[in-house]
C-alpha cells in the first residue's frame, strides 16, 4: 500500500483515542443518537454477561445483537475500544480502495494523494462516524462490513464481496437493499459512467449464480449463528425480528419510533409492513435508473438506509455523507449542498438538546425530540434527493457552459434554465 | 406487451414540464430579486412582534392544567397560636442578629430547634473554592417523614438567611415561618410526601451546596460531606422570603438557572390559594399592578414626568407599561441565565420551585396570612400523583393572571433568525457569480454616453477554507479569553486585564488579514463567504437557543440581527476601520463597559454553573468578530 500522509496519522490518532481514558465516554455510551438498542455497547455487555452466567441472552427481550458478535466477543476478544478503532481504520482503508477501483487506479498504489487524503480524513473525522465509534456502537462494524463488501465488489473479488455482504445482512437485515447493486457491480464495473449513461453493461445471467452463492454464504452464517446460540432460534426473533417488529421503542434519530409509540396496537402490524416495504421499494427504481453506474446506486441506497432505516443512529447518515467523497464528478451538480449542510447542522445541534430537554430536564416531551428527528429526516432526504438528481444531471452536460451563456439576467438561478434543456 | 409499453411511454405533454420548470425558475428568481425586501420585512415583523409581546391582547388567562392540584379547596388549620409560635421564634432570631452569632452557631441553633420538635435534623458544612477565594457556610435542615407514604417523594420549604431584598437584609421572618411551620405541620397526618425544611446559609450558595449534596452531583470546587438525613425525590419546593415588618402582596419569583422555568401550574395554583385562602393578592416579582396603587402612581409610573398627563393616565398605556416592566425583568433574569431567587437553583434537579417574596409594606398581612397560604399550597402540592406536566414549562408571565404561550412569542425570534438565514444563503449565491464586463463593451461605453455596462455572468469558485479558518480562529480566541477571564489573575487585576484583553482581541484579527485578502478573479472574495457562513451560523444559534432560553435568543436577535446583516466591506479605509471598531465594541466591549456584570457572570459560572459567561465568550463574541473581519477585509 502506498503511503499517503493522512492515513497513518489518522489511524494513530484514532488508536490513541481508543487507548486514552476520555472524559465523558460514559455519556457517549448512553447517548441515544449514537447507539440504538440494536447496536448499543451496554446491551452487548449485558448479553455477554448473561452468556457467561449460562442464561440465554435472547430470552429477556433486552438483547438484540447477532450471535456472531456475541461469540466474537465472548470467545475471541473481549469488547475493547481498540477493536472499534481498528474497524474504523479498515473502513477508511476500504473507502480508499473503492475510490481507487472507481478511478481505475491500481488498488495498491494511488496517485492523487490530495484526493486520497481527503477521502481518508472525511471518514475518520466525520463526527457522525467518529462519535458512534467512540460510544462503542456496533454500527461501526456494520459500516465497515458494508464498505468492505463494496470494496471487494469494486475490485471484482466475487466470493469476498458476497461473504462480506452476507455478514452485513446478517448483522442488519435492512442492508439487503445493497445486495442488488453489489451484484451489479460484480458483473459490470465500478468505473464512473454517470456522465455517459448506457444500458446495463454486464452479464445478467451471472446474477442468479452470484445470488445463489450469496444465499449459500448467508445460510452458512445462519447455521453458524444457530450453533453459537445453542441450537435455538430465539436469536432470529430477537435480532432480525427487532428491526422488523420494533419491540423496543427507545427514541433514536430515525423516523420509526414515534409513529409506533403513538399507534393503536391493531394497526401496528400493517404499518410495520408499510415501513419495511417502503425501504425495499427504492431498490429497483434506483438500480434501473443508475444501471450504468451500480456503485452510485449502492451509494444512493446507503442514503436511503441512512434516512429511513429502523433504529437509525447517526452512523447511518454518516456513512452516506462520507461516501459522497467517492464521487467528485457529481459535486459540481449538487444544487443545494449548503441547505443540506445547514439542515444537518440544525439536526446535529437539535437532537442532543431536545433529548436533554425531554429525558433529563423533563421540560419537553417526546414531541420535541421527534421534531428534531424530523429535521434529521429532512437533512437526510435533502442530501439523498440532491445526490440522486446530481447523478442524473451530470449525464446531460456541463453546468458551467450554460452559466456562461446566461447573460445579465437574474444571477444565481442558472441551473434552472439549464434544467429546461434537460427536460426538452 | 406492446400495449403496456405504450402505456408506460405514454407521450406526456412536453409543455407541462417546461411550464412547471419556468414557473419554478421565475419564483426562485423573484425571491432572489426581492431578497432584501423580504429579509427587511422579516426583520421588521420580528422586531415589531417583540415589542408587541407585552400587549394584553396577546396574552391569555392562566388556568390550572393538572386536575389533581385542586388549589384552595381545603380548610386550613394555621391559626393565631401558630402565629404566636412564629413571633416567639422571631424574638429569638432577633437575639441572634443582635449577638452577631457565627454561621456555625446559627446553624446549630436551627438544628436544636428542629430537634426539639422531634424531627431528624442536621447541619451541612460546605466550602466553595472560586477564583475570588473561598466561600464557606453551614446549612441546617430537617426531614419530616410522611405519615402516609413510604417517603419516596418529598416537598421542600426553605428560607435563606439573607433576603433577596438586598443590602444585607436578613430573612428573619421567613426563617421563623419555616421554623414555626415545622412545628405546625408535624401535627397533621395528611402528608403523603416527606417535607424537608431547609434554612440555607447566605443567599444562593448555601442552597446550591445542599442541593448538590442531596442529589450526589458535587462539583469539583465544592467540598462537603454527604448529608446525614435524606428523603425521596423532591418534586416541588417553596422558598419563603419575608424580610420586612409586614407585607401587602406576595410576589412570585420564578426564573431559574440557565433560563429554566418551573411548571406554570405551581404559580397558577399559588395565585388562586393566595387570593382565596389568604386574601393576599399575588404579584409578579415585586411589581404592583397599576390598579393596586392608584395613589402611588408617580413613583411607579413608566413615563417620565414631562409626558402629558392624559397619556400617563391612560389605563391601556399603564397596563402596557406594567407588562413591559414584567417582561423586561423576566428577560433580564432569563437571558443572563440568572436565577431570580433561591428557588432557581432547584430547577436543574427537576424540582418545580418558586420564591414567595413578601412585598414590604406597612400592612395589612403578616404571619397569619402567610402561614395559611403556605399550608394550603403544601396541601395542593401534596395532592400530586405524578410530576407536573411537561407542556407547561415555556411561558412568559405578563401579569399575575395572564401569560403567553410559547407559540405567541417564539415566532418573533424565529422570524429574525430566518431573515438572517435568507440573507446568508443569498450572500452564498451571490458569491458564486461574477459579472465580467468585456473590453469591447467597455470601449463602447467610452465611445457612447455612459449606459449600463452589459456584462457576462460567470460562475466562480467559492473556496470556503480560508473563511473556515477565520471562523475557527475567532472561536479559539473566544475559548482562550474565557479561560483567561475565569483565571485567578483576572480576579485579582480586573481593572488592568479587562482593557488589555479587549485591546488584544481587537488586534489579533488584524494579523489574520494578510492570509485572507487574496481575491483572485476566479474565486469569490473571502469576505463574502465569511459573511455568508457567519449569518448562517448565527441564525442557527439563535433559532436553536430560542427554545432553550427565549430571552437569550431575543437578546441575540437584537444584538446580532441587524449588525451582522449589514456588515459589508467598505471602499474607504476610514469607514471600514470605524465599522470594525464598532463591531469590536459590540463583541468584547462588555469587558470594559460593564465590569460588574462580568464579575457576576463569572461567579455564576464558577459557583452555580450558569452557561452565560462561556456562551458569550465562545459563541456570541466570535460571531460578532467575524462580522468585524468582514468589514475589514479588502480595505
Amino acid at each position: 500500500m502506498d503511503t499517503q500522509p493522512a492515513f497513518p496519522v489518522l489511524v494513530c490518532l484514532r488508536l490513541l483515542l481508543a487507548v486514552l481514558p476520555l472524559p465523558g465516554q460514559d455519556l457517549l455510551k448512553h447517548d441515544h443518537q449514537l447507539s440504538s438498542p440494536l447496536t448499543s455497547y451496554l446491551r452487548l455487555n449485558e448479553g455477554l454477561w448473561l452468556l457467561e452466567n449460562n442464561i440465554n441472552p435472547y430470552t429477556g427481550g433486552a438483547f438484540h445483537h447477532s450471535p456472531l458478535l456475541l461469540s466474537l466477543f465472548s470467545t475471541i476478544v473481549p469488547p475493547l475500544p481498540i477493536i472499534w478503532a481498528v474497524s474504523d481504520a479498515v473502513g477508511a482503508w476500504a473507502l480508499l480502495r473503492i475510490w481507487r477501483a472507481r478511478q481505475g487506479l491500481s488498488p495498491q498504489k494511488g496517485t492523487r494523494s490530495n484526493a486520497e487524503n481527503l477521502i481518508v480524513s472525511v471518514y475518520f473525522l466525520n463526527p457522525y462516524l467518529l462519535l458512534p465509534s467512540l460510544a462503542l456502537s456496533t454500527s461501526t462494524f456494520e459500516n465497515t462490513l458494508t464498505l468492505l463488501a463494496l470494496m471487494f465488489a469494486s475490485e471484482g473479488k466475487v466470493s469476498s464481496a458476497l461473504l462480506a455482504i452476507a455478514f452485513t445482512v446478517h448483522l442488519t437485515p435492512s442492508s439487503i437493499l445493497l445486495l442488488l447493486p453489489i451484484l451489479m457491480v460484480l458483473v459490470s464495473s465500478p468505473v464512473s459512467y454517470l456522465a455517459s449513461p448506457r444500458p446495463f453493461h454486464g452479464n445478467l445471467k451471472r446474477i442468479p449464480i452470484l445470488f445463489g452463492e450469496f444465499t449459500l454464504y448467508w445460510l452458512v452464517l445462519v447455521g453458524a449463528a444457530c450453533i453459537m446460540a445453542g441450537g435455538s432460534w430465539d436469536w432470529v426473533r430477537a435480532s432480525w425480528g427487532a428491526s422488523l417488529a420494533l419491540p423496543d421503542l427507545t427514541p433514536n434519530p430515525g423516523l420509526w419510533w414515534y409513529f409506533f409509540t403513538e399507534m393503536f396496537d391493531h394497526f401496528r402490524p400493517f404499518f410495520l409492513m408499510v415501513f419495511s416495504v417502503h425501504l425495499v421499494i427504492y431498490i429497483l427504481p434506483i438500480c434501473i435508473k443508475f444501471q450504468h453506474d451500480p456503485l452510485y446506486a449502492a451509494f444512493l441506497l446507503v442514503g436511503v438506509l441512512g434516512t429511513f432505516k429502523a433504529y437509525l443512529t447517526l452512523a447511518d447518515p454518516g456513512l452516506f455523507l462520507s461516501m459522497i467523497s467517492l464521487f467528485p464528478e457529481v459535486h459540481g451538480y449538487l444544487r443545494h449542498p449548503i441547505v443540506t449542510t445547514l439542515l444537518h447542522l440544525h439536526a446535529a445541534l437539535l437532537l442532543p438538546l431536545q433529548h436533554v430537554l425531554w429525558v433529563s430536564e423533563g421540560r419537553g416531551n417526546a414531541n420535541f425530540y421527534y421534531a428534531a428527528s424530523l429535521v434529521m429526516g429532512m437533512a437526510g432526504g435533502a442530501g439523498l434527493v440532491d445526490a440522486c438528481w446530481a447523478g442524473m444531471r451530470i449525464a446531460v452536460g456541463d453546468a458551467t457552459v450554460w452559466a456562461e451563456e446566461k447573460v445579465d439576467g437574474e444571477k444565481g438561478k442558472g441551473k434552472a434554465i439549464w434544467w429546461e434543456v434537460v427536460q426538452q | 406487451m406492446d400495449r403496456i409499453r405504450g402505456f408506460l411511454r405514454r407521450p406526456r405533454r412536453p409543455d407541462a414540464n417546461v411550464a412547471r420548470l419556468r414557473r419554478r425558475r421565475q419564483a426562485a428568481a423573484y425571491i432572489h430579486r426581492n431578497l432584501t425586501k423580504l429579509t427587511t420585512a422579516l426583520f421588521i415583523i420580528g422586531y415589531a412582534w417583540m415589542l408587541l409581546i407585552p400587549l394584553s391582547s396577546l396574552s391569555q388567562g392562566t388556568y390550572i392544567d393538572e386536575n389533581a392540584l385542586q388549589p384552595a379547596q381545603v380548610n386550613t388549620y394555621w391559626n393565631w397560636g401558630d402565629v404566636h409560635t412564629a413571633d416567639l421564634q422571631l424574638y429569638q432570631l432577633d437575639g441572634i442578629r443582635e449577638r452577631n452569632l457565627t454561621s456555625e452557631q446559627r446553624a446549630e441553633f436551627f438544628r436544636i430547634e428542629f430537634s426539639k420538635l422531634g424531627l431528624a435534623a442536621s447541619i451541612q458544612n460546605y466550602t466553595f473554592s472560586t477564583s475570588k477565594g473561598i466561600i464557606s457556610g453551614n446549612n441546617a435542615y430537617a426531614v419530616m417523614s410522611s405519615p402516609r407514604a413510604a417517603g419516596t417523594e418529598a416537598m421542600v420549604i426553605s428560607a435563606s438567611w439573607l433576603s433577596r431584598a438586598g443590602h444585607g437584609a436578613l430573612n428573619l421572618r421567613g426563617t421563623s415561618t419555616v421554623l414555626s411551620l415545622a412545628a405546625f405541620l408535624k401535627d397533621y397526618s395528611l402528608w403523603a410526601k416527606d417535607i424537608i425544611f431547609i434554612i440555607s446559609d447566605d443567599y444562593l450558595h448555601g442552597m446550591h451546596a445542599w442541593l448538590n449534596a442531596y442529589h450526589g452531583t458535587i462539583p469539583s470546587n465544592l467540598h462537603t460531606d454527604p448529608l446525614e438525613h435524606t428523603s425521596g425525590v423532591i418534586w416541588t419546593a417553596l422558598n419563603i422570603d419575608y424580610s420586612s415588618h409586614s407585607f401587602s402582596h406576595l410576589g412570585v419569583f420564578y426564573e431559574g438557572l440557565n433560563g429554566r422555568l418551573p411548571n406554570q401550574d405551581l404559580i397558577n395554583s399559588f395565585r388562586l390559594i393566595s387570593h382565596y385562602t389568604g386574601g393576599v393578592p399575588m404579584t409578579v416579582y415585586d411589581h404592583l399592578e397599576p390598579s393596586d396603587f392608584v395613589d402611588r402612581l408617580p413613583e411607579q409610573s413608566l413615563f417620565p414626568s414631562w409626558v402629558a398627563s392624559f397619556i400617563q393616565q391612560s389605563s391601556q398605556l399603564q397596563q402596557y407599561g406594567y407588562r413591559v416592566r414584567n417582561v423586561v425583568r423576566h428577560l433580564g433574569y432569563q437571558a443572563r441565565g440568572m436565577c431570580s431567587g433561591v428557588h432557581g437553583l432547584m430547577h436543574q434537579f427537576r424540582i418545580d420551585a418558586i420564591t414567595l417574596f413578601a412585598v414590604p409594606a406597612d400592612g395589612p398581612h403578616g404571619f397569619h396570612a402567610l402561614g395559611r397560604i403556605v399550608e394550603s399550597t403544601l396541601r395542593t402540592m401534596n395532592n400530586l400523583l405524578e410530576r407536573l406536566h411537561a407542556s407547561f414549562f415555556f411561558y412568559i408571565l405578563t401579569s399575575p393572571g395572564t401569560f403567553m404561550k410559547i407559540g405567541m412569542f417564539l415566532p418573533s425570534v424565529i422570524l429574525v433568525s430566518v431573515a438572517m438565514l435568507f440573507k446568508g444563503l443569498g450572500e452564498w449565491v451571490t458569491a458564486g457569480w461574477v459579472c465580467e464586463i468585456s473590453e469591447a463593451s467597455l470601449k463602447d461605453n467610452e465611445a457612447k454616453k455612459p449606459s449600463p455596462a452589459k456584462g457576462t455572468w460567470r460562475n466562480r469558485r467559492r473556496p470556503l477554507l480560508s473563511a473556515l479558518i477565520v471562523v475557527v480562529t475567532t472561536h479559539v480566541i473566544g475559548v482562550l479569553v474565557f479561560n483567561l477571564v475565569c483565571s485567578r489573575w483576572f480576579a485579582e487585576y480586573p481593572s488592568f486585564l479587562a482593557p488589555a484583553i479587549f485591546a488584544v482581541v481587537s488586534v489579533i484579527p488584524l494579523l489574520l488579514l494578510p492570509l485572507l485578502s487574496t481575491n483572485a478573479p476566479e474565486a469569490a472574495p473571502t469576505s463574502m463567504l465569511l459573511k455568508s457562513s457567519n449569518l448562517c451560523l448565527s441564525s442557527t444559534v439563535i433559532s436553536i437557543m430560542s427554545l432553550l432560553n427565549f430571552s437569550l435568543a431575543a437578546l441575540l436577535a437584537i444584538t446580532m440581527g441587524v449588525p451582522l446583516v449589514t456588515s459589508y466591506t467598505s471602499s474607504s479605509t476610514m469607514t471600514s476601520r470605524l465599522r470594525y471598531a464598532g463591531y469590536c465594541v459590540l463583541a468584547w466591549g462588555w469587558l470594559v463597559l460593564v465590569p460588574g456584570e462580568v464579575e457576576s457572570a463569572i461567579w455564576n459560572w464558577e459557583v452555580l454553573g450558569v452557561w452565560f459567561a462561556p456562551f458569550i465568550c465562545i459563541v456570541y463574541a466570535p460571531l460578532v468578530m467575524q462580522a468585524a473581519i468582514v468589514c475589514l477585509q479588502g480595505s
